[in-house]
C-alpha cells in the first residue's frame, strides 16, 4: 500500500471523529461558566491557548520532519515537514487573530509590543519565510536540505516563546502561562475539550496537507516523464 | 460577546476554508494521476 492510501485511510476516521468533537466543543463552551471579571469574553480561553498549541506542534512536526530527511533522507519526511510548517503557519495566524480580539476586550486595546505577543509575531514571520523559501524554489535536494536546517532552527523560538514571561520577570501584559488548578471553577473539562478537538483537527490537517504534498510530487514526475518520452 | 463570536467564527471558517482548500486540490491531483479510460489510479494502490 502506497504512503498516499495510508495517509487517506488514518484520516478519514479522524474527519468522523472530529465532526463528533466538534458539536461537542460548541456545547461545552456555550455551557461553560461565565468568569467573574472578564465576563464572557473570557470564553476566548477555550480557543485561543489550543491554537497557539496547534502552531506549536505544527513547527515541532515541520523541525522533527527536518531532522529526520536530513538524517535519512526520505522525501515522504520532507513533506511531512512542509506539512506542519503550512498547517502550523494556519494555527498561528488565528493564534495572532483571536488573541487580539481577546485584547481588545480586556485591555483596551488590539496589541501591545510586549515580550509574548513580540517573540509569537517572529514565530509566525521565520515560519512564513519558510513557506516563501519552498514555494520560491524550485525543490530537490538542495531545498530540502536548506529548508530542514531552517525548519529546525526556528524550533529554538518555541521555548523561548512559551517562557519569555518568566524571562521578563512578569513584566508582560500577557498573563501568565495556565498551569494545573489555575482556571476557574467547572473551566477545565471545557478547555481539555477545546484542547482536545482543535488537536485532532490539526492532525486532520497535517495528514491531508502531506497528501497533497505527496500527489504534488507524483503528479511533477508524472509531467516531467511526460515530456521526457 | 460580538469579541467571542468574531474569535469563533474566524477560527472556524478559516479552517474550514483551509480544509476544503486541501480537499479541492487532493481530488484534482488525483484526477490529474488516473490513467485515461479509467482503472486504479495507481497499480501500487491496488
Amino acid at each position: 500500500m502506497s504512503s498516499d492510501a495510508t495517509l487517506s485511510r488514518i484520516r478519514l476516521p479522524m474527519a468522523a471523529l472530529l465532526a463528533v468533537l466538534t458539536v461537542v466543543y460548541a456545547v461545552v463552551v456555550i455551557r461553560a461558566p461565565i468568569d467573574s471579571v472578564q465576563g464572557v469574553i473570557q470564553k476566548i480561553l477555550y480557543v485561543h491557548p489550543p491554537l497557539a498549541y496547534g502552531a506549536y506542534l505544527g513547527f515541532i512536526v515541520t523541525g522533527i520532519g527536518g531532522a529526520l530527511y536530513l538524517w535519512r533522507g526520505r522525501e515522504s519526511y520532507d513533506r511531512m515537514a512542509i506539512a506542519g510548517a503550512e498547517v502550523g503557519v494556519v494555527f498561528c495566524t488565528l493564534m495572532i487573530v483571536t488573541g487580539p480580539i481577546w485584547a481588545r476586550g480586556t485591555w483596551g486595546k488590539w496589541w501591545s509590543w510586549d515580550p509574548r505577543l513580540t517573540v509569537t509575531l517572529m514565530l509566525w514571520f521565520v515560519y512564513l519565510a519558510y513557506l516563501l523559501l519552498r514555494s520560491f524554489s524550485e525543490g530537490g535536494e538542495r531545498t530540502a536540505r536548506l529548508a530542514g536546517v531552517y525548519g529546525i532552527l526556528g524550533v529554538v523560538l518555541i521555548p523561548l516563546n512559551y517562557y519569555v514571561i518568566e524571562i521578563f520577570d512578569r513584566r508582560s501584559m500577557h498573563p501568565e502561562n495556565l498551569e494545573r488548578g489555575s482556571l476557574g471553577a467547572g473551566m477545565g473539562w471545557p478547555f481539555a475539550i477545546a484542547n482536545l478537538t482543535l488537536f485532532v483537527a490539526f492532525v486532520y490537517l497535517v495528514l491531508l496537507r502531506w497528501e497533497v504534498a505527496s500527489l504534488e510530487d507524483r503528479a511533477l514526475r508524472t509531467r516531467t516523464q511526460g515530456e521526457g518520452s | 460577546m460580538s469579541y467571542v463570536i468574531a474569535a469563533y467564527g474566524v477560527t472556524v471558517v478559516t479552517l474550514v476554508v483551509y480544509a476544503l482548500l486541501l480537499e479541492a486540490r487532493r481530488r484534482a491531483l488525483e484526477r490529474e494521476l488516473r490513467p485515461p479510460g479509467g482503472g486504479p489510479q495507481d497499480p501500487t494502490r491496488a
